[in-house]
């Protein structure tokens, strides 16, 4: 169990998370989810004591993360896989950090063995791939055996095989009852992970739904129509509850209307019609509304508003 | 039942600190050079030492120390170096962020970081420094020079070299710590230990100056070097301008020597405490 309430972290002027609060339970997978800079990983840090919160608190199971007796058990946390000395062995890395906790070498020849580190294990970590040392942050953060664990964009960098072997061992984790709160910036990710969502942006907790309830709201059903006479098209269709954007020449994506009753009204107004196409409501698009106004880093091109 | 999980202990930490010196190559290569600078220094002084004609005991035990801690203004330079490098390396490369995962509390992880690197330093050096004199000892007979290896003022500076080399390594570990960056750390430690006694010295010689020239004995190299000198020689080695400036004791310098080292501790483990990681 996480709990932060009214967690603030400021720098300078920059307001990185702002007035947060959010509980994460047991037994489920939670998903932290926002575009870059939205103040997720500023959150994590928090929870175990990196980074000091302008305002607010953050505990664990109940206490501050540092005041527990035995922090590597309470929380397993993968933050950055490059919080490793790059001239020291994997396995002299994960004994180092056991050692603090009193856990030894069975223990750390177990979450080698957990995360296909073997082969790697004696070599220095300064020559390991993106993924070996994504695994070996895993590894780490599995050490103490913890009642939660916070990660941090678990599977960037790991092959297929990995990003499926991360899903399982988080489901799996969850579902022995632990808490599992991680971060991704991609929806599709979480999809087919988590079980609850909480969408950051801007450094604001912007959704803080199940997943089910989030597809939901997405499923405002979106369906996209091709058709030469758009514009008027668009005009008779616009209403309080129905919104349509024109995304290109042509091309409407109508929101609030099933795609039958875009056929009928389409068809009553003799519009031809080229194309009519159910938007399956997928977080992907419900993430993309969520988060359209808190995205900080807008890709250069297109000055806002010039879409709609 | 909970006593048997595992949890942190200082035992622990200490252990922790003690796998990662031993772990990383820059450790093996710096002790590999502080020992063969202090051996090799330490023999080739004895070996090609030229009588001076007769001399007293004062003078012959004086040799012989010297002989054996010829090396400190070298290898206190390996050991600062070390010393900056065991807590700025993990700055460098990310590291500090799991050990401060793993001790959230910080300042343990901190004071036993210092600890195992002072213990390892501290006996290093003086098996080494020791060494040194048993082998140099039938040399300097040759030479003229009969060691009295029975006479704790012979053992004392020896002890005393040792023990500046763990302290001065702390200091440049607390500096590390303090700037977080590897060749800042290392450019902050050799300044205080190189540039500014110069600096301090031109300054006494031009103003003359007796609180200058008395200052400079508070310098941590300068009243370090009082830890390893031979009782007896001390005005000649500490006064060189013969500014009349006032020597300290050994002790005094190892007093001046370990409030240097306390003061940027403190400051290191405020800030350590303070900073985001």
């Amino acid at each position: 169990m996480i709990e932060a309430v009214g967690l603030s972290k400021h720098y300078g002027a920059k307001k990185a998370v702002d007035d947060i609060s959010f509980s994460v339970k047991p037994g489920a997978v939670t998903g932290f989810l926002g575009p870059n800079g939205a103040g997720k990983s500023t959150t994590m840090r928090m929870i175990v004591g990196l980074d000091r919160p302008s305002a607010g608190t953050v505990t664990v199971n109940g206490k501050p993360y540092a005041e527990h007796k035995a922090p590597l058990r309470e929380v397993g946390a993968l933050l950055d896989a490059k919080a490793v000395h790059t001239g020291r062995s994997a396995v002299n890395h994960l004994l180092a950090i056991g050692a603090t906790h009193g856990i030894g070498r069975k223990r750390v020849d177990e979450v080698i063995a957990l995360t296909g580190l073997q082969s790697v294990a004696r070599k220095r970590v300064g020559g390991f791939s993106l993924g070996m040392g994504q695994r070996l942050g895993l590894a780490v953060a599995l050490l103490g055996d913890p009642r939660t664990l916070v990660l941090d964009e678990p599977v960037n960098g790991l092959d297929p095989e990995g990003v499926i072997w991360v899903r399982t061992l988080a489901r799996h984790l969850a579902s022995e009852g632990r808490t599992v709160l991680l971060s991704s910036h991609l929806m599709s990710e979480m999809a087919q992970t988590a079980d609850h969502i909480i969408v950051l942006g801007r450094g604001r907790v912007v959704a803080d739904a199940s997943v089910a309830e989030i597809l939901a709201k997405a499923s405002g059903n979106a369906v996209t129509v091709r058709t030469p006479d758009a514009e008027r098209f668009a005009s008779l269709l616009t209403s309080p509850e129905v919104t349509v954007t024109a995304t290109e020449p042509g091309l409407l994506v109508v929101a609030g209307l099933p795609a039958a009753r875009i056929g009928e009204l389409a068809a009553a107004e003799r519009v031809v019609l080229h194309e009519l196409t159910p938007v399956a409501g997928n977080l992907e698009s419900a993430y993309l509304q969520l988060t359209q106004d808190d995205v900080e880093y807008r890709a250069g091109g297109a000055p806002e508003g010039a879409a709609q | 039942m909970t006593t048997t999980l595992p949890h942190l202990t200082f035992g622990g930490i200490l252990r922790s600190e003690w796998i990662k010196l031993r772990s990383l190559r820059s450790t093996f290569w710096c002790y590999s050079i502080l020992v063969f600078l202090t051996v090799g220094l330490g023999l080739l002084f004895a070996a090609t030492f030229s009588g001076m004609g007769e001399m007293d005991y004062d003078t012959q035990q004086t040799f012989a120390v010297q002989a054996a801690t010829l090396s400190l203004g070298m290898s206190q330079l390996v050991v600062c170096v070390l010393g900056a490098l065991v807590i700025t390396g993990e700055y460098g490369t990310g590291m500090i962020r799991s050990t401060l995962t793993a001790v959230p509390t910080r300042l343990p992880a901190l004071a036993a970081k210092a600890l195992v690197f002072a213990a390892v330093t501290f006996v290093i050096s003086l098996v080494s420094i020791v060494l040194t004199m048993l082998i140099s000892a039938p040399l300097l007979a040759g030479n003229g020079i009969e060691v009295d290896l029975g006479s704790a003022a012979v053992w004392l500076p020896l002890v005393g070299a040792a023990g500046y080399l763990a302290l001065i390594g702390v200091l440049a570990f607390s500096l590390g710590t303090i700037i977080r960056h590897s060749a800042g750390g290392i450019a902050a430690v050799l300044g205080l230990i190189l540039v500014v006694p110069t600096i301090v010295s031109v300054f006494a010689v031009i103003t003359r100056a007796e609180w200058v020239a008395n200052a400079q004995n508070f310098l941590p190299s300068n009243a370090g070097a009082r830890m390893y000198a031979y009782v007896s020689d001390a005005a000649a080695a500490v006064d060189p301008m013969g500014l009349n400036a006032t020597p300290l004791e050994p002790w005094q310098g190892a007093l001046v020597v370990v409030a240097w080292v306390a003061a940027l501790l403190v400051l290191a483990g405020v800030l350590l405490k303070r900073r985001d990681a």
